[in-house]
């Protein structure tokens, strides 16, 4: 073996052990370098046009599973998050979590009330997607999905998303934190005919 | 000369697994640090809208129309502090002539921000029909939005069914789907003749997201998880293996008439729409282009090459012709309120509140239409497509608890052909490609928690 073949072997093994270290206790500091834990802001004049900003903002932002802290910059901060990881400190909610902050409701599951939510709050909220899909809350019920408008959810035992705008075929535009592999955004959907999901709607909303 | 060659054997791959200790961690805190820089707490504006147009109306209605206008200012999180967006609609009877400015007045439904305008009803009447598009300002920042983004040169057209074949599908009865025949099956898995199913945490899971069938009765599915498609021929023996270089994410997929094989992606790259890749029937890849809008929805091949229909548009824009790339700025000038078809013309759907409204078009002009109307709930359009004289339209009929899709073969008279199938969504699909039809052959793409399944029906024989 000569001396440059024996540098570059070498090389190449520091590299792995190091990548291979990194890959091994990998996160991002998104949420620890961004996020807090402010107290949300009561309001009783809450309209779903207000919650579609929410979302709207939430938009482009990524995915993290039990996560609920996003910017507005348009992108994915922590992109490649590993998969089935709650831990990775990571941008973007899930879609309970994400659902829970645009419907501005309280921890207190048995609070009805609004409250405002920061985008750097990192919070997830007290549901899952199977919870939405039950109408568990006081501010949450079922309904029946022929009746569904804007901004109101479609919830599976495993997924939410809500409407955002319903499409000339009959499907609709869902804005939802679909997983890591595809951030937060609005895609086209058939969720509303499809059986496993429930109509969910956040009650209270003003005029 | 001995002792130095030893030393240089042991010294320089140390000083090699040094360098790269020192490399690779250098690169980790370049890109720990630029990861973790803080963001900015500032929110950005909001200004989007979205618009369902009334691409077709029964005689006498009268059509208003809507956009929901979403505006929020620059630098306030409070996402109650909208802001006033304002607009005008410019409207044309037909498809020649001047535009006319119609004002939008602000208006409100169920807590959104609306901006309306009825179509005056000499326009509405028009048996060309009319054609409009939208120009809204957010009032804060004077930020300009066409809606549809063609503006002049690719409208919104909404055409009258003068005389509409009604077609009363009643109340579904559930329960009494048919299967069709079991023409190819594979489960899920990592083997050859496995397909896969996404990794993360999906619910339900996500795999074998389209499927398209050539004129030969060969079957493709798109295994996206493998970044692959599996090919099974007319018999069912299959299946080969085509690797695509595709995401590997949900995806449609759509067979040239060339033997071309084309991909429409879901998930873009930041900044950016989703694409469509072009390969050949061997999988190498051909070209690739950007969709003109953020949704693409649905890919087929029309007359010239692959259109897909486009979102928040709901316009049909060609992506490619004579195996050339489109540009967005060019599919947009070309979009389409209908979708081009193989044979000619276009065909057009509206599913509204108790049922569906569709026409076959051609040179712009309704040459058979249906009013559809049905007791129990009507979701997506799956497909719609001519065959001869008559439309073949699937369309899922749903509860709240119960889901089937509905076959319906259409003609002058009403409903010549009509049954139901399971909708067998086990693993979640892009959203509108379950069926596919292929000379006088349906096919059904489906799920369950063992793999995934393509059934075959005769819709002739009802």
């Amino acid at each position: 073996m000569s001396t440059r073949h024996s540098f570059v072997v070498g090389l190449a093994f520091g590299i792995g052990l190091v990548m291979a270290g990194s890959a091994a206790g990998y996160h991002t500091r998104f949420i620890a370098d961004n996020c807090n834990s402010a107290p949300p802001t009561p309001t009783p004049f809450i309209t779903r046009e207000g919650s579609a900003t929410v979302a709207l903002r939430a938009r482009y932002e990524g995915y993290q599973w039990a996560g609920g802290c996003w910017n507005d910059n348009d992108r994915d901060d922590s992109p490649n998050d590993p998969h089935e990881d709650p831990g990775t400190g990571g941008e973007g909610g899930d879609c309970s979590g994400f659902t829970f902050k645009v419907w501005r409701e309280s921890l207190v599951t048995s609070d009805a009330g609004f409250e405002q939510w920061g985008m750097l709050r990192n919070v997830h909220g007290p549901y899952t997607a199977a919870a939405f899909k039950a109408g568990t809350g006081a501010p949450n019920v079922t309904v029946s999905k022929a009746s569904l408008v804007k901004m109101d959810a479609l919830a599976s035992d495993g997924h939410i998303g809500l409407i955002y705008a319903t499409n000339p075929d009959g499907t609709d535009q869902i804005i939802e934190a679909k997983g890591e592999d595809y951030g937060t955004n609005i895609w086209t959907r058939a969720y509303r005919g499809n059986s496993s999901y429930t109509g969910v709607r956040r009650t209270g909303w003003s005029p | 000369m001995r002792r130095h060659s030893l030393e240089r054997r042991i010294v320089s791959p140390l000083a090699g697994i040094a360098a790269g200790f020192a490399l690779a961690s250098l690169l980790a805190i370049v890109v720990a640090t630029a990861v973790a820089r803080p963001s900015t707490a500032v929110p950005g504006a909001v200004f989007d809208a979205t618009h369902l147009p009334p691409l077709l109306t029964l005689p006498g209605e009268r059509v208003r129309l809507v956009y929901d206008v979403h505006c929020a200012p620059d630098g306030i999180e409070d996402p109650e502090r909208g802001c006033a967006a304002q607009g005008v609609v410019h409207i044309r009877s037909g498809a020649n002539g001047q535009f006319r400015a119609l004002p939008l007045e602000p208006s409100s439904a169920d807590g959104i921000r609306q901006l309306t305008a009825t179509v005056p009803e000499k326009i509405a009447a028009d048996s060309e029909g009319f054609e409009y598009y939208a120009e809204l300002r957010g009032a804060d920042d004077g930020e300009r939005l066409l809606v549809p983004g063609g503006g002049a040169d690719a409208p919104h057209r909404s055409l009258p069914l003068l005389d509409p074949t009604d077609a009363d599908l009643g109340r579904h009865v559930f329960g009494e789907a048919r299967r069709g025949t079991r023409i190819l099956e594979a489960p899920w898995g990592e083997g050859p003749a496995s397909v896969g199913l996404e990794p993360g945490r999906t619910f339900p899971a996500i795999g074998a997201t389209a499927f398209d069938v050539d004129e030969n009765g060969s079957v493709l599915v798109l295994d996206e998880a493998h970044r692959r498609a599996l090919r099974w021929n007319r018999d069912g023996m299959g299946p080969a293996t085509v690797a695509l270089s595709i995401s590997g994410r949900l995806a449609d997929i759509a067979l040239g008439d060339d033997g071309s094989i084309y991909v429409l992606e879901s998930v873009a790259a930041p900044a950016r729409t989703p694409v469509v890749r072009r390969f050949d029937a061997a999988g190498r890849a051909l070209g690739v282009v950007e969709t003109a809008e953020r949704g693409p929805a649905q890919l087929r091949i029309g007359p010239n090459g692959p259109v897909v229909l486009q979102r928040p548009s709901h316009q049909w824009m060609p992506v490619g012709e004579t195996n050339s790339p489109i540009e967005p700025r060019e599919q947009r000038r070309k979009a389409r309120a209908g979708r081009p078809v193989r044979s000619g013309g276009e065909v057009v759907v509206l599913r509204r509140d108790g049922g569906i409204l569709a026409a076959l078009v051609s040179n712009g002009k309704v040459q058979r239409s249906w009013n559809v109307a049905s007791d129990t709930p009507l979701g997506e359009v799956q497909l719609a497509e001519p065959i001869g004289r008559r439309l073949l339209l699937i369309v899922r009929t749903f509860t709240d608890s119960a889901d089937e899709f509905v076959v319906l073969v259409l003609d002058r008279n009403g409903i010549v052909t009509q049954f139901s199938t399971p909708t067998d969504e086990w693993a979640e699909a892009a959203p509108l490609t379950r069926f596919r039809i292929a000379g006088s052959r349906l096919y059904r793409l489906g799920s369950d928690s063992s793999g995934v399944f393509v059934d075959r029906y005769d819709p002739g024989a009802s």
